[in-house]
């Protein structure tokens, strides 16, 4: 394993608010991270500690109030919803921790959409998305519903749609969170074949079981980077 | 991507059945009945319209006032219309028609009693579109003596429509010859006749009097915009010709006459406004008024917007169901506008199905609604030429409209908000949905109360008293044909056991028939003081049969020598001429011609009658004098008898001995009074109907409401229960929320829905007062719907197991 030398993401004094009418709760407080490209991070902390924001902001899907993100050498901390959008479908797919797949479609056209959304012609997406659900092992499920498939199943789908655009970030909130543990470590298993094929991956976790699974843990608490482990 | 959209959509509309088949059907009843009173205005909009050169057709009225009376007149003197013709160039042609009346026309041995028959000029085939398929229609009312029949009537009276040449005999002296079979007569026309026999048959009309008004005339336009200025022009052709005559025979100057208070005036009509705007003395046939065209025009608006706005709403609702697959395209990196255009093809998909179904449903309940109406509406590839882009407008714009709120809200979600469960996107924000909730129910409520009131004022025309009872009295309608035999005839039938009494006279209250005549109050027969009252000819026997009630004096006797000069004349007739004590007072009636003391005949009141109400209830009672005099236009007999039929047989068999070649025509008269009405009840009935479904569809949206609301809070509902709430509490919570709503909709419709009843009610001289019940049943009746709507939803959500409802999360 290799880590080359400019960091794929570099977030610097980071911070985020949520204001209601009364209180205001810093979600992240000057926090400063980097990852390089090809690793496999865990973040970790208790409840409310930031972890879903900072993934949510490293992944484009919220903007933080103050500090700099940088992207594979783009500042993208204020960039628009639109540039936003189009960097993140090109570049990062997302695993949930309840799958978020869409009833109305099929196993297939699940897998198939991000491959919509950035233009793919429609015969490549038929290739691709055989290729990934082959690699998931559930071809045999391609023309079910969500609501026809386990648990397990489910989060297969979806991490095959997270990967089925090659993106090189895969952020993971909890991805093993409604599965019992033989699920659990399947899907486990899944990120760690694809950060070896050189998938960077971000996980959020409440586990230490599959924290284990990472390169490094970063644990977090009211915002802030408290400790790092590196694994062995 | 337009087939992913179309997938989609219609995987999510299949997924969500319930939802799916109530949006549909509401939205499709609610086209469908839309769509059948557009059929319905179009077709009353169309009268007359068959007329090629209908724009440039008018009809001359007359608008006559003498003294303080005033009347309206649909016909005009008889020299008017080649008068017209001859004296400005750009009147192109000019017709006259005359109703006939009643003739009966032997077919074999039998006579026929046909009453569609009109005299025409020869113009009248210039002028209308009346399409000859055998005959010259330029010359063929030329001769006396000539007829033209319709397609229907050939075909009834010859079993061809081959029959010029043919010739048919008028009730037994005067034989016509066919000289023309035209096409019927469209449904849509302001008159209908069977028989156009030549004007020149008629020797009245060649009178050059123009001090009466009895013919409908017509004028053809060069150019439609010289409307005004033949209408500037009457007054001096009115004083012209009226005027000399007056001089001449009234010794009276036309200003003189206008000094006195009195004038006439003529005005010209356009023919295609005649159906909506004439009733007038003297029409042609019934029409009708515009204000049944804007009260169906009004339900029907007010049933599509409640149709949209469920179907809005529903889309809505829902569409927080959908928040999660909007946050997840997004992440997935979806455009706005890839999700914009999926929830517009979603509701244009669906309004698309719900308008199929309004079509084939329309078509299917096309005889209903005609049963209904009165009307006979067909779709034609005329009306399809209309109907069909009207139905693609609706799709696209209703599909729009109410695709749009999800499309432009949902698509604005931050995704990382609907990720994480922050927008509960739905129901407690949707201050629209709530105004769009009371905005359907108050015009329920105004649609509720306006069915009840209509209901109530026809309710009261049935049953007020009317003066006269007009149960249990059957008349005979073709007596004159029995001629001098018709009195024996009534003798007969007062010999009958069963029969009570019985009157001849045509001037009955619901025969509209009409004569009017100038009466003075004084010998110094001055204009100021004239009266212009029904003059109807009665015999001894008619108050007594028809059961009206004397307020002074008697009616007619036969012992009393002096009563042909005797007149019974009614409350409001004895009001008008200002008389204390009417009775042996003597009154003069104008014999036309000079009024002078010689061309007067005097009449002393024998008796006043209590009012009687003889024209429609939207008019006060007018002036009615009554003479005895024979007049065999029609025999009333008043029967009481268990066995109507026995007595009926009687009365045939009697007819038969005196006339075996003519059939007896009879009728009752509650149901002549009920033909009368017949717009009314008509309309009464169509409303029940519409507001039925308008309530119906407003219902179907609460209860797709109602069952979304409490989806939505299903998790707050299992919650609750754990905690120890009770269903009944369950059950409240969710429908306070709609019942707060029903409140408020009570409290804006019901002052506007009194305003709008009362100007309706403003048309009736005898009406109801709208009673506080009947806004406070309106409320209760549309509460009682919606709390029965709304709590099947929330009763069904608050008896559900709580475990499964937390589960889910």
């Amino acid at each position: 394993m290799t880590i080359q030398e400019a960091p794929m993401i570099k977030i610097t004094n980071l911070e985020k608010f949520y204001r209601t009418e009364e209180v205001e709760t810093i979600a992240l407080n000057k926090l400063s991270i980097e990852i390089a490209t090809g690793e496999f991070v865990a973040i970790m902390g208790p409840s409310g500690c930031g972890k879903s924001t900072l993934l949510n902001i490293l992944g484009m899907l919220d903007d933080p109030d103050a500090g700099s993100y940088v992207f594979n050498d783009i500042e993208v901390a204020h960039f628009t919803e639109r540039k936003r959008a189009d960097l993140r479908k090109h570049n990062i797919g997302f695993v949930f921790q309840s799958f978020n797949l869409i009833d109305e479609l099929t196993v297939f056209e699940n897998v198939e959409l991000p491959l919509i959304y950035t233009g793919v012609a429609a015969s490549e997406r038929v290739k691709r998305v055989e290729e990934v659900l082959d690699k998931m092992q559930i071809m045999h499920r391609r023309n079910h519903y969500p609501q026809q498939l386990s648990g397990g199943q489910q989060q297969r789908v979806a991490i095959a749609r997270a990967v089925v655009n090659k993106p090189k970030l895969i952020l993971a909130d909890e991805p093993t969170g409604n599965l019992d543990s033989s699920n659990g470590n399947d899907v486990m298993e899944l990120l760690t074949d694809l950060n070896e094929q050189g998938t960077t991956i971000i996980m959020v976790t409440h586990s230490e079981h599959d924290a284990r699974y990472s390169h490094r843990i970063i644990r977090l608490l009211d915002g802030q980077s408290v400790m790092e482990n590196i694994m062995v | 991507m337009i087939k992913n959209y179309i997938k989609t959509a219609f995987r999510s509309l299949l997924k969500n059945k319930g939802f799916t088949v109530i949006n549909i059907l509401g939205l499709a009843l609610g086209l469908a009945t839309c769509l059948l009173i557009v059929l319905y205005v179009v077709d009353e909009l169309s009268y007359d319209r068959y007329n090629t050169k209908a724009a440039r057709i008018y009809r001359v009225n007359e608008d006559l006032k003498l003294g303080d009376n005033s009347v309206k007149y649909a016909v005009c003197m008889p020299p008017l219309a080649k008068t017209l013709k001859t004296e400005y160039p750009f009147v192109e042609n000019a017709v006259r028609l005359k109703n006939a009346g009643t003739s009966h026309i032997k077919k074999g041995n039998f006579n026929i009693s046909e009453n569609r028959i009109a005299f025409a000029d020869p113009a009248l085939f210039d002028v209308f579109t009346l399409p000859m398929i055998n005959g010259n229609p330029s010359s063929a009312l030329a001769e006396p003596n000539s007829v033209v029949i319709t397609e229907t009537t050939a075909q009834k009276y010859f079993n061809s429509t081959n029959a010029v040449g043919k010739t048919l005999l008028f009730n037994d002296n005067t034989l016509c010859k066919v000289t023309g079979v035209i096409k019927d007569i469209p449904k849509q026309s302001h008159f209908n006749f069977d028989f156009f026999i030549s004007m020149s048959s008629f020797a009245d009309s060649r009178s050059n009097e123009w001090l009466r008004s009895d013919y409908n005339t017509y004028v053809l336009l060069k150019d439609a915009s010289d409307a005004k200025k033949l209408e500037a022009g009457f007054p001096d052709l009115l004083k012209k010709y009226s005027g000399a005559q007056m001089q001449a025979e009234l010794n009276m100057s036309i200003e003189a006459f206008e000094k006195s208070g009195s004038y006439f005036r003529m005005n010209l009509i356009p023919l295609t406004d005649i159906h909506l705007h004439g009733s007038l003395s003297g029409e042609l046939g019934p029409n009708t008024t515009t204000q049944y065209i804007y009260i169906f025009s009004a339900i029907g608006i007010f049933i599509l917007l409640i149709a949209c706005v469920n179907f809005m709403n529903l889309s809505t609702a829902r569409s927080s169901n959908r928040a999660r697959e909007v946050g997840v395209r997004k992440v997935l990196g979806s455009p706005r506008k890839y999700l914009i255009a999926q929830f517009l093809t979603e509701s244009t998909l669906l309004t698309f199905f719900a308008t199929l179904i309004a079509f084939v449903a329309a078509i299917l309940l096309l005889p209903l609604f005609n049963q209904l109406s009165g009307k006979e509406i067909l779709i034609t590839a005329r009306s399809l030429a209309w109907i069909l882009p009207v139905l693609l407008f609706i799709v696209l714009f209703i599909g729009a409209l109410s695709g749009s709120y999800p499309a432009f809200y949902l698509s604005s979600f931050q995704p990382v908000d609907v990720l994480k469960g922050k927008l509960v996107a739905g129901f407690k924000g949707g201050r629209l949905r709530s105004f769009l909730v009371v905005f359907q129910f108050s015009i329920s409520i105004i649609l509720i109360v306006g069915t009840l009131v209509v209901y109530n004022q026809l309710n009261y025309i049935q049953t007020k008293n009317l003066g006269y009872n007009r149960n249990q009295v059957l008349i005979v309608q073709n007596v004159f044909e029995l001629n001098k035999q018709a009195k024996i005839f009534k003798q007969e039938m007062k010999e009958i056991p069963g029969v009570i009494n019985a009157t001849m006279t045509g001037f009955l209250p619901t025969s509209h028939w009409s004569n009017t005549a100038i009466y003075y109050r004084d010998a110094s027969l001055d204009q100021k003081r004239s009266m212009f009252p029904q003059s109807w000819e009665i015999d001894e026997d008619y108050v007594n049969t028809l059961s009206m009630q004397m307020t002074a004096g008697r009616s007619f006797s036969r012992d009393m020598q002096t009563d042909s000069t005797g007149i019974v004349i009614n409350e409001a007739a004895a009001k008008f001429l200002g008389f204390k004590e009417p009775l042996n007072k003597t009154i003069y009636r104008s014999l036309g011609g000079k009024n002078t003391i010689d061309n007067v005949r005097k009449y002393h009141i024998v008796g006043v009658v209590k009012d009687f109400n003889f024209n429609s209830l939207r008019q006060a009672v007018e002036p009615v004098v009554m003479t005895l005099a024979e007049n065999n236009g029609a025999l009333s007999i008043r029967v009481n008898t268990t066995n109507l039929p026995a007595l009926l047989s009687q009365i045939k068999d009697k007819w038969r001995n005196i006339a075996p070649n003519v059939q007896i025509n009879y009728s009752f008269m509650d149901q002549e009074f009920d033909a009368s009405y017949r717009s009314e009840q008509l309309t009464g009935k169509v409303a029940v109907v519409l507001t039925s479904l308008a309530i119906l569809i407003a219902c179907l949206g609460l209860f797709g409401l109602a069952a979304y609301a409490a989806e939505q809070r299903t998790k707050e509902i299992g919650i609750r229960k754990v905690l120890g709430a009770s269903v009944s509490a369950i059950a409240g919570m969710l429908s306070k929320d709609f019942i707060k709503l029903v409140f408020i909709a009570i409290l804006i419709s019901a002052p506007a829905a009194w305003y709008l009843m009362n100007k309706w009610l403003q048309g009736f001289a005898y009406r109801i007062s709208i009673q506080w019940w009947i806004l406070v049943l309106a409320g209760v009746a549309a509460l009682f719907i919606a709390v029965i709507t709304v709590s099947f939803q929330s009763i069904k959500a608050a008896i559900a197991n709580p475990v499964d409802s937390l589960k889910n999360e």
